[in-house]
């Protein structure tokens, strides 16, 4: 949380502070518990004056029920998180110093409660007691809400700034290997290349590099991107004669198909690459492309984004499947359209294989693979 | 579809809803889209240190425009690593105070240009309920307490839907229904949504293809409707159940909306068409009124543009003469407004262009605030409201 935002917020709570003098404090209610188990199962379709009524008594709840629907937090819906959130933070203001720090450290701490629960508390800590949120990150370097690591990151970096050369830099070791949001990857491993260590960005984001690429094919019109060519009608296993090796050098891993099949419009091609991952299990297959793209696990579809030149950014498409242990097969379908602007020229795409919270899993054997 | 010809456009746009006040600004782009505040005076010169009532820093990044309701100034924002934090902000319209907050988690989409933002579409009130729509397709609606009346998370009912470059187009409040338009390459569609229950009154399909115009209410002798704008042209859709009753067939442009003024449109297409509705042909063309990303502001027989190099170009809505044009400094996205007889335009580096139009345009002031601002500025009760990436400013009224 920024301190415009803090100020933001505190600024708020004092106002609320007031009005909580002047009103009527809730008590512990059991029927909150029915009423949080109905936001946080909140779907599309649900009668929405039944949730604002539910988020309604959510809101007048006392300091001490606070932490079961914080809990609510972890398995509810996308729409039963922002209900939850509605009413958790309208009583969040509505209590003010009632609900004090050392209640909110304790649920920040709570491993037992959901990511989003913790940063919640945190947030509301940070308005409280800034020093004190701020004391709690020392121990975040491997937290689950990506957030609260990513200030935890930037604070070991900030408080080394002032320490010697060796320590600065034994500082975003240690942060490089915590941090998982790419821009701040990136930003320290810059600074280590910077400072005598070159750290290789590719490398450390873990972009799949190593490609068999194919093309070009027919995409005249779009026609290509629902039309099965031969590679993914055989699995991906690369057909001797049809395919050929590509290496991307690229800071960010991208496979320039301008480059390695020939710059054209109205094609596609493919691209195949055989990573290595440590155990099996589900992992994240990201990409990023400014063209349509379809992605494949040995041999299973995971993903497809008939999207042509609408931006493109590192991990711009994210999909959760199945892995083996040791070799897999990763084919990307990448698809170039018609259109003639100076910025619809680019056929890439970047792509890397990442737990769910970015880090990275695939390594590549450094021959070619078969 | 009903004969074209018997549709004819009553009025510019449809009535305010009965919960708004006169000198409320309630929606883009001011009362109707039209961004006129016809009967207002504001002050003509100010700065960080001068005629500022207030400023107020806000929790996250933006380029919508404010909006005033009653006592509050609303506006949007989103925060977090990857903009997905969602805010609804209240402040006191008097002294700039937070009144309330309110932030959601995005279910849809964030990634966005550098030069647009998750909380790219301006929000719009009826004066009772304030409903706000994000890039992520994320749709809001509170009452003036900051109370959660109903949400809608579009891109979990249409998963495809959504833009990376950003969604920027605003709601608009039509009747007692909210018209949202989701255009993109993926599930592209419009629809009308209850204001009271967030409940579908109808879905229409789209074109499947980038825009980011936003709809218009328009009362015509068929009921209250909406005008909705892509790159391929206009259509004009009942608020009561969601059919056709006109179409018009152009290269309009994907970012400036259109304006209705005096039975006619004013569209952005290769300069401005002037179309009556239910026509086909415009009665005129201007290639010279040229909308860039800003789109025309239409009063009392004028017509202004602003083009993408920056120039003011001011014509009549009788029939598309030209009567002068003025060089703005930089580069603008926010759309200009029309108080009283000046034009107020204010650039992207936070320059603020006051051009009177007795009849050629003249700058007649130029007052600068620090800031990247990208969001049409808003106007009420003799203040102006102008809304940097990261703060809001509140100029204060002539004494």
């Amino acid at each position: 949380m920024t301190r415009r935002r803090t100020i933001f917020v505190s600024t708020i709570l004092a106002a609320a502070g007031l009005v909580g003098l002047r009103g009527v404090v809730a008590g512990p209610d059991e029927g909150i518990a029915a009423d949080v188990a109905r936001l946080a199962a909140a779907a599309p379709g649900a009668d929405q004056a039944t949730l604002a009524a539910a988020a309604d008594r959510l809101a007048a709840i006392a300091a001490d029920g606070i932490r079961p629907p914080l809990a609510a937090l972890g398995g509810a819906t996308p729409a039963g998180a922002n209900w939850l959130r509605s009413g958790l933070d309208r009583a969040a203001e509505r209590l003010g110093a009632a609900l004090d720090a050392d209640t909110l450290a304790g649920l920040v701490a709570d491993k037992q409660l959901a990511p989003r629960s913790r940063s919640l508390a945190f947030g509301w800590l940070e308005s409280r007691d800034p020093a004190r949120a701020a004391a709690l990150l020392g121990g975040m370097l491997d937290e689950e809400a990506l957030d609260l690591r990513r200030l935890a990151v930037a604070k070991l970096l900030a408080d080394a700034a002032a320490g010697d050369a060796a320590a600065q830099a034994a500082a975003h070791r240690r942060a490089l290997a915590a941090a998982r949001d790419v821009d701040q990857m990136e930003a320290i491993a810059t600074w280590l290349t910077e400072h005598g260590e070159p750290t290789d960005v590719a490398g450390v984001l873990g972009f799949v590099r190593r490609w068999q690429v194919s093309g070009e094919y027919d995409n005249v019109g779009g026609v290509g991107f629902a039309k099965a060519y031969p590679p993914e009608e055989g699995g991906a296993v690369p057909a001797a004669g049809d395919w050929k090796p590509f290496l991307s050098s690229h800071k960010h891993g991208e496979i320039d198909l301008n480059a390695a099949v020939a710059t054209k419009k109205g094609v596609l091609a493919y691209a195949v690459a055989e990573v290595e991952l440590p155990a099996a299990g589900r992992a994240e297959v990201r990409i990023g492309s400014p063209c349509a793209v379809a992605v494949w696990v040995n041999g299973r579809q995971v993903m497809a984004h008939e999207i042509y030149h609408a931006s493109e950014a590192i991990d711009q498409y994210v999909a959760a499947t199945e892995f083996r242990q040791g070799a897999n097969t990763v084919l990307v379908k990448c698809c170039q359209n018609e259109q003639t602007e100076p910025w619809a020229g680019e056929w890439k795409f970047q792509l890397r294989i990442t737990d769910p919270l970015g880090r990275p899993l695939a390594t590549q054997r450094a021959e070619e693979p078969k | 579809m009903r004969p074209i010809l018997a549709i004819a456009m009553l009025s510019g746009a449809l009535a305010a809803p009965g919960g708004l006040r006169g000198d409320d600004w309630p929606e883009f782009h001011g009362p109707g889209g039209r961004g006129v505040a016809a009967n207002a005076a504001i002050r003509t010169t100010w700065s960080e240190t001068e005629g500022i009532a207030w400023k107020a820093d806000l929790p996250g990044r933006s380029t919508s425009s404010p909006i005033v309701v009653g006592d509050l100034v609303v506006t949007t924002a989103s925060s977090g690593a990857k903009q997905d934090r969602l805010h609804v902000i209240a402040l006191d319209k008097a002294t700039g105070t937070p009144r309330w907050e309110r932030s959601f988690w995005a279910t849809g989409r964030t990634l966005c240009h550098p030069t647009s933002a998750v909380a790219a579409g301006t929000p719009a009130s009826d004066g009772k309920r304030i409903v706000a729509l994000y890039s992520s397709c994320d749709l809001f609606c509170l009452d003036l307490e900051g109370r959660l009346l109903w949400q809608r998370n579009l891109a979990v009912e249409h998963p495809k839907s959504g833009n990376d470059v950003g969604m920027g187009s605003s709601p608009r409040i039509v009747g007692d229904a909210v018209v949202v338009q989701i255009d993109c390459q993926g599930d592209a569609f419009a629809a009308a949504i209850d204001l009271a229950t967030g409940v579908d009154r109808w879905t229409a399909p789209r074109d499947r293809m980038a825009n980011w115009s936003s709809p218009l209410a328009v009362a015509t002798d068929a009921g209250p409707a909406v005008l909705l704008q892509n790159g391929r042209g206009l259509e004009l859709r009942r608020l009561a159940d969601g059919g056709e009753v006109w179409r018009w067939e152009g290269d309009c442009a994907g970012i400036a909306t259109t304006v209705a003024a005096e039975g006619m449109f004013f569209i952005p297409a290769g300069g401005i068409a002037a179309v009556p509705v239910g026509g086909r042909e415009p009665v005129w063309r201007a290639a010279k009124l040229s909308p860039g990303i800003a789109s025309p502001v239409a009063w009392d027989g004028s017509i202004a543009c602003l083009n993408r190099g920056g120039v003011l170009v001011v014509g009549n809505t009788a029939d598309g003469d030209i009567r002068g044009q003025v060089r703005l400094a930089g580069t603008f996205w926010a759309s200009p407004i029309v108080v009283g007889d000046t034009i107020v335009a204010v650039n992207t580096e936070g320059k603020t262009f006051l051009v009177a139009v007795d009849d050629k345009p003249e700058i007649v002031a130029e007052n600068q605030l620090p800031g990247t601002f990208t969001a049409t500025p808003a106007v009420a009760d003799g203040s102006v409201y102008l809304r940097s990436e990261t703060a809001l400013w509140k100029v204060a009224a002539p004494q």
